[in-house]
């Protein structure tokens, strides 16, 4: 199955091969009873309905529950199902939590390990080879081009993934958001800011 | 040896932060990929192991190389054989051609 000379990694890409073999693959492991359909169509909508939506409502209860953060940092799938996000299965979750004086980002450099059970799929370029090679050796110049820089004098902590552990980040609330909603406020947090790349949005400014 | 996906800290240009709509096969591909895990067929790291010995590693795009991986687990577990995976592929490609 290689041979093919296109270039890849590009996003956008479309008519692999792949597709045609990985639907032979599906219709041979239903015919013989190793998957049935209904588990892998199940499968398909469990990670269709994980979003970045679930890590902004973590975060925006965190912000205005100091007894949910604590809890969020102390056992994150407890608290995820708090909220009715059900995280369970073996990968264990780990949110790291910025401060005024460490920023927190989180890559896998050895494939593309996020906490998917949370978030849904990884976007394009947290599995790209630049992302992966490069967070880890200049976080801060990556951050730049995510049109983020984390102020002099602040720590820049890296979190390397495995399989068997995720990370999240818990960005700082801005400034200016005092009196907003729980639900206002996660509006503000971005799937990047979960990340690390980025930090939340600035609230709209005040009329 | 240092293995192809052995990345952190290598030089590397500006990250490409464009991004595409996950395609049916795609999700089709990571879909059976976990199923498999969840019913106990293969792990993670298996899974893991198995991209890494990808000889075209770096020419196959992120979930080409998650379904090459499925493939050839379940290849080397005695599941699935590959001129099987063939003959079905050949037959489904007809089907959709004469449609």
């Amino acid at each position: 199955m290689s041979g093919h000379d296109h270039p890849h990694e590009g996003p956008g890409r479309t008519a692999s091969p792949y597709a045609l073999r990985i639907r032979a693959i599906e219709s041979l492991l239903v015919e013989k009873g190793v998957l049935t359909e209904a588990e892998i169509q199940d499968q398909i909508e469990y990670m269709d309905s994980r979003s970045p939506a679930n890590g902004a409502r973590l975060v925006a209860r965190a912000w205005v529950d100091p007894e949910f953060r604590r809890r969020l940092l102390a056992d994150t799938k407890a608290a995820a199902l708090e909220l009715g996000i059900d995280a369970s299965g073996p990968v264990e979750f780990v949110v790291v939590e910025n401060t005024p004086e460490v920023h927190n980002l989180i890559v896998c450099t050895l494939c593309s390990c996020y906490p998917r059970a949370i978030l849904g799929r990884p976007p394009d370029w947290y599995k790209s080879f630049e992302y992966r090679s490069r967070a880890v050796r200049e976080p801060r110049a990556v951050m730049r081009e995510f049109g983020h820089e984390p102020p002099e004098g602040v720590r820049v902590a890296v979190h390397d993934s495995t399989a068997d552990v995720r990370y999240m980040v818990l960005p700082m609330r801005p400034e200016g958001t005092e009196g907003m909603s729980e639900e206002e406020l996660a509006a503000l947090v971005t799937r990047d800011s979960l990340i690390g790349v980025s930090v939340p949005r600035a609230p709209a400014r005040a009329r | 040896m240092e293995r192809p996906h052995d990345l952190g800290g290598e030089p590397a240009g500006p990250v490409d932060r464009r991004e595409h709509e996950v395609e049916d096969w795609e999700r089709l591909t990571d879909a059976i990929t976990i199923a498999l895990d969840r019913k106990g067929v293969k792990t993670t790291d298996e899974h893991r192991r198995a991209i890494e010995s990808l000889p075209d590693y770096r020419e196959l795009s992120y979930y080409e190389r998650w379904a090459a991986a499925t493939e050839n687990l379940l290849v080397e577990k005695g599941l699935l054989s590959r001129k099987e995976i063939d003959a079905r592929a050949e037959e489904l490609s007809r089907a959709w051609g004469e449609r």
